[in-house]
This record gives structure tokens, C-alpha cells and sequence, in this order.
């Protein structure tokens, strides 16, 4: 499990590249897919935190994603708040939620845990789907209006590939610096030894809890912003298909590491929409179902074969290459 | 409850803790001084890790009282029995694999340091100033246990006698007045043990409080002023080495016999 | 209908429903008490047991064969599983064996909906559609044969594991694998035995319910994980499962009739998670830790 930071000049050359991404690439739809990436990325990142770093089996990732969506969502749409303040909103009810919720579910060790999150995704996708009058049901929340701040409205692909990245990034650098710090100790000494955490004085539960809320609050926003640039959602988006897809980022990324899930996402993401462009020929109705074989035999394939995910293998990469230059400077 | 907070330290009252009906600890009563170091001692399964155990808040105690410098533990969970300065490494090290070896140190450093998960989260420079000051207290725990050379390793390439030691040094940035060693000398080669006890006495120096199981006898002997025999659970005999290893009790249990 | 003709109604659904929640939590726990994995395809067995009857029946075979067929496909998708997607893993973790499971459901739900599209199928039922009356309330023959399936299943794995060689051997490596070893099972054929049992007894509940409930491809996730719920709260026992799966399907029932059907399954999940975190909690008198 590393933590190491990478070094600054990675960093700009990441930033450098997305901001240049818009203009050397025509049209939207790149772009657009790269908003899609940012949101899944970020949930990836906290999902993987919990995951591996604090050795939480937590599925509750999506379930908070589409919470904050649908809260946020529906405020702005009943015109109850403006979104930026839905946004704020949404992150509160969330952290209230999983403070409630997570004082009793994070006693649960290992698999129950997994169960019982596992449960709660299908227990907010049916009560969402259940409430027609508030939540638009089935067919799901439309008329949402988009987001703006200070008077600027964020429409389109471009405006919002910026936001979502930036959420992303700001994730990313903010786990970076919590988990080289005395509180990601505290988390990663959670995954290793409950009992020598706290016999250094760390409160297990607490510590936990803290950590099971950021990651909620995280995606709460990432879901409430994924709100405002599609203007409308629908419960089956949060459900066991998001589920999978997040799996497949994390091992295909490698959750070893804390950027591996992001990696895991622009390659699992580009990886599908080749396939769709490559199906529309031959199966044009059907590709959200190939998703899920593509996806589960990918999962499967790489949990055999590679199962550090890309970014181990980076970093065996990198590490190998440290060594030759070592040996030869 | 509490007797004279000046003359004991750590004051343990007709302890008793059972699992599934067995005995760990039978009403075991025994009290530690301070600045001295104290030696638990006993067979196999006599319950000395338990004792720890219980001490430290891992398992409650079924009866009985403990008192710390005064104040009552019992009762107490285990990262708030750690706050008072309660320190203690474990037999089977329980060190945290995914992290170096200063890594492991610090985390020792957690219950004296404030900085919360967002302004850590922000790199604010409080929680910078204060993981510097952590970094530097930890190396320098690290080179009192002589590991300061090892700090960037991960913690799975150190031998056991190495491992040992990060625990101890770990312990050790809690900056507790008293400190609880479970059987440190276990697996450890004859130099090890040398240096174990040459670090221990440099602790008793710096004025620790410590109590030391274990099962190596000479070890034991040459190191303890006070030595407490547990034998199944119940307390056998407690006083000075001499006493202790010439008490009939003790021998029949150690050996099974009556020589 | 009367108060207690619409009592009775919901009892047998509940019963019915519990029936199959019990043989689908044994296929849990039989798999993870000898291999330690949570078989997350689980559903999925009791999805291919139905839509494969269908897809055979559909193809022009009688149903019996196509029964036949479908149990034995099953069964052996099952043990492919084992071998090809569980056994070859270096160094798993529980959440390795979570995140495999997951990821193959995923698969079969996707090819089953790739081949025979998302609609709802139909088997007729076995023996007819007479209906019986019991006060006031409708139970048709499907029902009692979903019942009365649920009891020989039990029975028969209870004799099995009871009074067969084979079935101690296999008590014996649930309880401790190395020393199941050291007398000379051979675990690998035990790990791939329990695997098609499951596979197999899943599949059967699967056609068995098919006529009375609708099979589709989507079936699997939620009704795989009701009958997690009876293998948790019955605490991996049998007897315990058979009775937390009727309870289960009782409340299910009666929830479902009385208060919102389209909640029903919200309940069952409530439950699960309540029995999970109840079991957390020490009541005052026990023990912490």
C-alpha cells in the first residue's frame, strides 16, 4: 500500500494535459466523455480508499452518489433552492445519513459489512423508484436546471469538464495529502491492526466513521454536479451496474495505489465507448447488456492475471527503472 | 479504591476475567511501583497476555479493579487507557505491515497530536508543522531502540529481532509513563537480548515505569527488582527474584513436580 | 375477501416464497462453509435453472428434458466457475472472491439477456392449474410442489451430510480444512462438488418457481440475496436458514399484502441489515470482545 506522493512535475504535466484537452480535440464529444470519467473517477477513489486503505468493505459508494444526485436534483428542480445550494444541501443530508448510518454498520467486519451496503444499494434504488410523487420514480427526475454560481451558468460539456475535473483532482490531492499525514496512519492502521491502532491511542470506530463520511460527502457532490450536467437522473443509474463498473475501475486501475481508480477510469470508460462505436454496426440495441459481460470478464481476467491493476504494475515499472538508473548514475 | 497514588503506580485488585468458562485470571491482586520494573512470569497459558490485555482496555475485566496513578481504568476502552500514558508492545509485534518502519513509529506519536482530518486533508501548515514535529520525535525514539538507519524500510524486510524493536520504539513515542513489554525477548538470538536489556535499563534510567512479561527466565531474573508468578490464572507468589526462585510453588509449576 | 381468507392468502405466499429463500440460503451456505466464498452468483443458478427450462421448452424439447437440461447446464456452469474463475486466484482475499463473484453474475445476467432479451418467460405450471381452496384462500399445486420440494431438499442434504460417508467427509472440511487434508480428502474435489450442488440446487428452485413467479434475467440479484439473508440470520446452519427463510418469507408476505407490495423487497434487505448490526451489539450482562 503506498502512499508516496508523486513527484510536482506529474502533477503539472496531468493538469497541463486536461486543460489542453478541449482545444486539440474537435467537437464535444470527447469532452463530454471525459465529465463522465471525472465523476467515476472520483467515486472510484474514495471507494478504493475505503476498500484498501482503511480495509473497509463498503459498497456504499453508489448509494451516496445517487443520493446526492436525487437531493440536489430535486431541490433545484421543485425550485426550493438555487443548485449551487442544492450542491450544499445534499452533502449534509448525505453526512447526516452516513453518520447514522455508519455508527452501527461499520461494526460489521469484512464481508457483512459488504452485505449489508450491498443490501442498502438495492434498498434506496427501490425507494427511490418507489416515490413517484417526489422523485419522479422509474423514469426518473427531469426538468433539473443547470448549475450556476455568482450569476454564471455552467452549460455544456466544457463547462462542466472543468468543474468535474477540478472536484477530481481536488479529491485526489486532498486523499494525497490526508493519507501521508498522522490521519491516514490512523486509516491505514485501521486495515492492518485494529488492536495496535488502539492501543496507540487511535478510536477505532470513530476513526473509522470519519473516513466512511468524507468518502460520502464526496460522492454526495460528485453526485449532486453529475445532476446538473445530465439535467435529469433516474434510479437505475445508481444501482448494481454502477456497482460493477466501479469494481472494474479499481481492479483495473489497482487499488493499491490512490490514483490507480482515476487510471481505472479513463481506461475502462474509453475501453467501452471503442467497443459501442465497434458494436453500433453489428448490435445496435444492445449495448448496455455487453457492458456487463465485457465488464464482468474483465474484472475476472484481471483479478487472475494482473492483480495489482495497472498502477501496480506501473509502479513495478517505475520501481525497475529506479533501480537501472541507480546502477548505472 | 485508590491506595498511595506516590508509592504505586499501577494497582491491580482481585482481577478475574474467564473465556467460554476457563479461568484466564483468578482474582489476581498485585501492585506495580514506579520507576521500578515489575516481571510477570508463569507457565505456559498462566494468563500473562491477558493480564495485558485487561489492563490496557482490550477485554474487560468480568471483576475486579484497576487503578492507574490514582484513577480507576477498568472500565476504560482502549485508545482512552492509552491516552494516560499506558503503553505496550505485543508478543506477536502487531505492527502495521503496510507502513515503514517510521511510519509504524509515528502512528505511536497519534494520541499526543491534534491535527483533524480536514486540516490535514488541506496540507494547512498546522498539521505540517506537527507531522514534522511527529517525524522528528519518532526518529528520535527510533535511534534510542538504534533503528534509525532502517527508517525508510517497509517493516516486512526487518528480521524479528528488528520488528521487535519497532514495536518497543513505537511504544516509546507515546511518551507513557508506563510501559508494558509482552515477552519482547521471544525469538530473539543472544546479542538481541543483549541489546533488549541494555535498552531497558536506559528506559528505567529516563525514569519508566515498566512491566515486563516473559517467559525467559534468566532474562527475567537478571532485570526484575519485583516478580509476580501466575500459575493457571491465580497468583502464586510476588516478591524480589531471589525469594521468588527458591518458592516451592513456583518450582512445582514450572515443573510439574516437586523436586 | 375476509380478513382471514386474505391472512391465509398472504401466509401461503409468504410460505411459498420462504420455501424457496431456504434452498437458496443452503446453496450460500454449502459453498461458503467448505471454501470461505461468498458465492454472489448464487441468484444467478436459480435465474439459469428457470430461463434455460424455458429456452429448451421454447426450443421444442418436452419439459422434463428441458428440465434435465437446464439442471445439468447449470450445474455445470457452476463448476466452471469453481474451476476457472475461483481456483486459479494466488492470493485471495475475501474481497478478491466478492469482487470474482459479483463480476461473473454479472456476465451470465448479461449473455442471458443478450440471448433471450429482457421480457419476462413462462413455464407452464407442472400439474395443472386446478385450484384448492383452503379457507378461502388459493393454493395451487405449484405451490405445494415448491414446499414440498424445499422439505425433501432439506431432508435429504440432512441425510446426506449425516449419515453418508461423503457428507461427514464434507462436515469434517468445513470445519478444518488442513486436517481434512491430513486424513486424505481431497479438497479440490469437495470445493468443486459443493460448487455444482449449489449450482444444481439452485437451478432446481429456479424451475420449480418459475411457473408461479415470472423468470427473467434480472431475477437473480435480489432473490440470490433474500436467500443470503436466511443463510446470515440462520447462521449458516441449516435448520437455522429453513427457519429464517420462512420468517423471512412470512414478513415478506404479510408486508407485502398488508402494507405496499412494491415495497416488499425493501424489507427483506431491512431485515438483513438489522440482523447483521443486532448482531454486533453485546447486551448488557455479555461480554465486550
Amino acid at each position: 500500500m503506498k502512499s508516496k506522493r508523486p513527484l510536482p512535475v506529474l502533477w503539472i504535466l496531468v493538469i497541463v494535459g486536461l486543460a489542453v484537452l478541449p482545444f486539440v480535440t474537435p467537437g464535444t464529444y470527447v469532452i463530454g466523455v471525459m465529465c463522465f470519467v471525472a465523476f467515476y473517477a472520483t467515486l472510484a477513489c474514495g471507494m478504493a480508499v475505503l476498500l484498501e486503505q482503511a480495509g473497509l468493505f463498503s459498497l456504499a459508494a453508489p448509494t451516496f452518489f445517487g443520493l446526492g444526485a436525487y437531493v440536489a436534483g430535486i431541490l433545484a428542480a421543485r425550485e426550493i433552492l438555487p443548485p449551487w445550494a442544492g450542491i450544499i444541501v445534499a452533502a449534509v443530508v448525505v453526512a447526516a445519513i452516513a453518520y447514522v448510518i455508519g455508527a452501527p454498520l461499520l461494526r460489521l467486519r469484512g464481508y457483512y459489512l459488504a452485505c449489508a451496503t450491498f443490501g442498502l444499494l438495492f434498498i434506496v434504488e427501490i425507494a427511490l423508484a418507489q416515490s413517484g410523487e417526489i422523485t419522479g420514480g422509474h423514469d426518473g427526475l427531469i426538468g433539473i436546471p443547470p448549475l450556476s454560481v455568482f450569476g454564471f451558468t455552467l452549460r455544456g460539456d466544457l463547462h462542466y469538464y472543468f468543474v468535474s475535473w477540478g472536484f477530481c483532482l481536488g479529491c485526489l490531492w486532498f486523499f494525497f495529502n490526508l493519507m501521508s499525514s498522522r490521519v491516514g496512519r490512523a486509516v491505514r492502521a485501521l486495515h492492518d491492526s485494529e488492536i495496535a491502532a488502539s492501543t496507540v491511542s487511535i478510536n477505532v470506530a470513530r476513526c473509522k466513521l470519519h473516513v466512511f463520511v468524507l468518502t460520502a460527502v464526496m460522492a454526495s457532490v460528485a453526485g449532486s454536479l453529475y445532476c446538473f450536467y445530465l439535467q435529469f437522473t433516474t434510479p437505475s443509474m445508481f444501482g448494481f451496474p454502477l456497482l460493477v463498473e466501479l469494481f472494474t475501475m479499481i481492479v483495473i486501475g489497482g487499488a493499491t495505489t490512490l490514483y490507480g481508480p482515476v487510471l481505472g477510469a479513463v481506461v475502462l470508460i474509453w475501453l467501452r465507448e471503442a467497443i459501442h462505436v465497434y458494436l453500433k454496426g453489428i448490435l445496435p440495441k444492445l449495448t448496455a447488456e455487453v457492458d456487463a459481460v465485457f465488464f464482468g470478464v474483465l474484472i475476472v481476467a484481471i483479478l487472475i492475471f494482473m492483480p495489482e491493476g495497472l498502477a501496480g504494475g506501473l509502479d513495478r515499472l517505475a520501481h525497475f527503472g529506479r533501480r537501472l538508473l541507480g546502477k548505472s548514475a | 479504591m485508590a491506595s498511595q497514588p506516590d508509592s504505586v503506580l499501577l494497582d491491580v485488585q482481585n482481577l478475574s476475567r474467564s473465556f467460554a468458562g476457563i479461568h484466564a485470571l483468578n482474582v489476581v491482586s498485585f501492585s506495580v511501583e514506579p520507576g521500578r520494573i515489575t516481571s510477570v512470569i508463569g507457565p505456559n497459558g498462566a494468563g500473562k497476555s491477558t493480564l495485558i490485555n485487561v489492563i490496557t482496555g482490550v477485554y474487560t475485566p468480568d471483576s475486579g479493579g484497576i487503578s492507574f496513578a490514582g484513577k480507576n481504568i477498568a472500565a476504560l476502552p482502549a485508545h482512552v487507557v492509552a491516552s494516560k500514558g499506558i503503553a505496550r508492545t505485543f508478543q506477536l509485534e502487531e505492527l502495521f505491515s503496510s507502513m515503514t518502519v517510521i511510519e509504524n513509529a509515528m502512528t505511536g506519536c497519534h494520541g499526543k497530536s491534534r491535527s483533524g482530518m480536514l486540516a490535514c486533508g488541506f496540507a494547512l501548515p498546522s498539521a505540517r508543522r506537527e507531522e514534522k514535529r511527529i517525524h522528528d520525535e519518532a526518529m528520535e525514539c527510533l535511534t534510542m531502540v538504534g533503528l534509525e538507519e532502517k527508517a525508510s524500510e517497509p517493516i516486512s524486510r526487518l528480521p524479528l529481532g528488528e520488528r521487535k524493536l519497532v514495536g518497543i520504539a513505537r511504544a516509546l513515542c507515546m511518551k507513557p509513563s508506563f510501559l508494558m513489554l509482552d515477552e519482547p525477548a521471544g525469538g530473539l538470538a543472544g546479542h538481541e537480548v543483549e541489546r533488549l536489556v541494555g535498552l531497558i535499563h536506559s528506559l528505567l534510567e529516563q525514569g519508566l515505569t515498566i512491566l515486563l512479561v516473559e517467559h525467559n527466565m534468566p532474562f527475567v531474573m537478571s532485570l526484575s527488582e519485583k516478580i509476580v508468578v501466575l500459575d493457571a490464572g491465580v497468583k502464586i507468589a510476588e516478591g524480589p527474584p531471589e525469594t521468588v526462585k527458591n518458592d516451592e510453588r513456583v518450582i512445582k509449576a514450572y515443573l510439574g513436580q516437586e523436586l | 375477501m375476509t380478513l382471514l381468507s386474505e391472512t391465509v392468502q398472504y401466509a401461503i405466499s409468504g410460505i411459498t416464497a420462504g420455501s424457496i429463500y431456504a434452498v437458496i440460503g443452503i446453496c450460500w451456505s454449502v459453498v461458503y462453509l467448505i471454501t470461505k466464498v461468498l458465492n454472489f452468483t448464487t441468484g444467478e443458478f436459480v435465474m439459469l435453472g428457470g430461463m434455460l427450462t424455458w429456452a429448451f421448452h421454447s426450443m421444442g424439447f418436452g419439459l422434463l428434458p428441458s428440465v434435465l437440461f437446464a439442471v445439468t447446464c447449470t450445474i455445470a456452469i457452476s463448476m466452471l466457475l469453481e474451476r476457472l474463475v475461483i481456483r486459479p486466484i494466488r492470493f485471495p482475499t475475501e474481497m478478491t472472491y466478492m469482487m470474482l463473484t459479483i463480476a461473473s453474475a454479472s456476465v451470465i445476467k448479461g449473455l442471458v439477456l443478450l440471448q433471450w432479451g429482457s421480457e419476462s418467460r413462462r413455464i407452464e405450471p407442472f400439474f395443472g392449474t386446478a385450484v384448492i381452496h383452503v379457507l378461502g384462500a388459493g393454493v395451487t399445486p405449484q405451490v405445494l410442489c415448491v414446499v414440498a420440494m424445499m422439505a425433501l431438499i432439506t431432508l435429504g442434504l440432512h441425510l446426506f451430510l449425516n449419515h453418508t460417508l461423503f457428507g461427514t467427509a464434507l462436515r469434517a472440511s468445513a470445519i478444518n480444512q488442513t486436517g481434512a487434508k491430513l486424513v486424505g480428502i481431497d479438497i479440490g474435489r469437495f470445493r468443486l462438488f459443493c460448487f455444482g450442488l449449489a449450482g444444481g440446487l439452485g437451478a432446481v428452485t429456479g424451475i420449480v418457481t418459475a411457473p408461479i413467479t415470472f423468470t427473467g434475467y434480472e431475477i437473480g440479484l435480489l432473490t440470490g440475496l433474500k436467500g443470503l439473508v436466511a443463510a446470515i440470520a440462520g447462521g449458516w446452519s441449516m435448520t437455522g436458514t429453513v427457519a429464517a427463510a420462512l420468517a423471512l418469507g412470512l414478513l415478506e408476505g404479510f408486508g407485502a399484502g398488508f402494507v405496499s407490495s412494491g415495497l416488499k423487497d425493501v424489507f427483506a434487505l431491512l431485515v438483513m441489515i438489522l440482523f447483521l448490526i443486532l448482531q454486533t451489539i453485546s447486551l448488557p450482562g455479555m461480554r465486550r470482545r
